[in-house]
């Protein structure tokens, strides 16, 4: 990671960002109506949104994996034209390849890019020690695995090429409470170390907070920015912090941008109706 | 299961002694059912007198050639199935016609085209084994996981590399599906094709046996001969399978 100037690395910008699904007989599904973000090198923003509302689309147009109907997407200044060696993403589940052992898989992306095999090893060392896998996990079957230890090690693989800037696509959405906060704080700790930029798309309004420096709320499809929110919470957080008058006030904030369309979803799941946002602070808190 | 044989010998012997007891109860003549034992002595004596080894290597090697060409061939039409729609189309109605036509009728024809050589062998079990391992292949190419895909692309991997660490991975399982029912599909089109026209082959010493030579205990050598190569051939299928697939 070299830095640019005074500025760190891995900083994305999205201006005037539209994106349409191709549908039947011509007419295009709009999903992103405009999307103007600017993330700095090193920041970490939350996406939150109704369900549907295009956080993962946004992700994936950002990954490259998606072209925009319109609008740009940079990385450093540079359009985003494909996937980037410099942007990692983890998907909402963990999409290891299930014929391969953990270690082959957190290489999986260094032997794509055809790292020579010693410092494969020496990589997945490091790795390994980073995300504190266990010795019996790095030989064992995805299969083999807990659900936790699973999207561990797609975190690791997403690390593995040194990205500066980690999509989050809700990655820890079918873990249980418990773990899921556990793994809160580790991405904590890795964006400490790490330095790098991270986009997390969530249900959770905690998560939102106790991760994030601004948490940008969407609307529904197609979705365009309808709030901003700035998290003013000293680093490095920690669980208890949830508990602060700051959380509860950013929280209303939150959940008032996202007021009028979770009314309209009364469907969506349990994380994002407005009974279990209101619900969650407290649990996380005690 | 710490002796896996055991089950599998039990049951060759049950095999052996139903067969005993039809040619005792029933009083059959040995060339109508010869009983067991004078197979086993046939057998025996017509490995060691040479009498089966020509036959026998010849009808191997128009199994090894012709598998080698089918699944080469079914691998490459079954990838193009799974991905292009067009190919598809055109192609399918063809594949399906082809199959319904029995190879016993496409057999002599088939001699009359490549003669009574190798070639034809070839040509008839490549054909019988492209069915189904190109089905196979097609619907376990069609199988692989799509999220998987759309990882390997968000990781840059070629087109190719995509090919060789996710699609030919992923449809494997499916892929020895397929070639379990083809090797033994391919015992069958060396046979068919033998009998069409040949002057050597495990087919050839079957047709001998029970004509002009009317040694019904070779007959019955030869057919066991033939049985044996096909359970070989599907155990090394298996075999392979364990250790290219494995525990997943």
């Amino acid at each position: 990671m070299t830095a640019i100037g005074a500025t760190r690395p891995g900083a994305i910008d999205l201006a005037g960002l539209r994106f349409a699904f191709p549908g039947r007989d011509g007419a295009a599904l709009p999903v992103l109506d405009g999307i103007d973000l600017s993330i700095p090198g090193g920041g970490i923003v939350a996406l939150i949104g109704p369900n549907g509302s295009g956080k993962s689309t946004l992700l994936r147009v950002v990954a490259g994996l998606l072209e925009p109907t319109g609008g740009s997407a940079r990385i450093d200044g540079d359009a985003i034209t494909g996937p980037d060696a410099r942007i990692g993403l983890v998907f909402q589940e963990p999409r290891l390849l299930p014929w391969r052992s953990t270690a082959d898989n957190i290489t999986y992306p260094l032997e794509l890019a055809g790292v020579p095999v010693p410092a494969r090893a020496e990589r997945l060392k490091a790795l390994v020690e980073l995300m504190a896998l266990e010795t019996a996990a790095v030989d064992a079957r995805p299969s083999e695995l807990s659900g936790g230890t699973r999207q561990r090690v797609a975190l690791a693989r997403a690390l593995a090429l040194e990205p500066e800037v980690l999509l989050l696509d809700e990655p820890f959405s079918a873990l249980d409470a418990l773990t899921r906060e556990r793994f809160d704080l580790e991405i904590l700790r890795l964006w400490q170390r790490s330095g790098a930029t991270i986009v997390l798309v969530t249900h959770s309004i905690p998560e939102a907070i106790l991760i994030a420096d601004r948490v940008v709320v969407l609307s529904p499809r197609p979705a365009h920015v309808v709030a901003d929110i700035a998290v003013d919470l000293p680093r490095p957080r920690t669980i208890a912090d949830l508990d602060a008058a700051v959380v509860s006030h950013t929280a209303l904030r939150i959940r008032a941008a996202l007021g009028d369309e979770l009314a309209l979803a009364s469907d969506a799941t349990p994380a994002a109706t407005p009974a279990g946002a209101r619900r969650a602070p407290a649990e996380v808190a005690s | 299961m710490n002796r896996p044989w055991v089950p599998v010998l039990l049951a060759f012997a049950v095999f052996v002694l139903v067969w005993k007891a039809i040619v005792i109860v029933g009083g059959l003549p040995p060339f109508i059912l010869p009983p067991p034992e004078t197979v086993a002595e046939r057998f025996v004596s017509a490995w060691l007198d040479g009498t089966v080894w020509p036959h026998f290597i010849t009808t191997l090697v128009e199994i090894a050639l012709g598998l080698a060409v089918g699944v080469a061939l079914a691998l490459l039409a079954g990838y193009g199935l799974a991905r292009s729609a067009l190919f598809e189309r055109l192609a399918s109605p063809y594949l399906v016609a082809a199959q319904a036509i029995p190879i016993l009728a496409l057999a002599p024809l088939l001699v009359l085209w490549f003669g009574n050589g190798l070639a034809s062998k070839v040509v008839i079990c490549a054909v019988i084994v492209f069915f189904p391992v190109a089905i196979a292949t097609m619907v376990g190419i069609r199988s692989v996981d799509g999220r998987l895909i759309e990882l390997g692309r968000s990781l840059r991997a070629t087109d190719r590399q995509i090919l060789a660490t996710i699609e030919i991975p992923g449809a494997l399982p499916s892929i020895f599906g397929g070639l379990r029912v083809g090797v033994t599909l391919a015992v069958v089109g060396a046979v068919v094709g033998e009998w069409a026209g040949a002057s050597r082959g495990l087919a050839v010493l079957l047709n001998l046996a029970r004509g002009s030579l009317f040694d019904i205990p070779l007959m019955f050598a030869t057919l066991v001969t033939i049985a044996l190569v096909g359970v070989a051939l599907y155990l090394g299928v298996v075999v392979l399978e364990r250790r290219l697939v494995g525990a997943r």
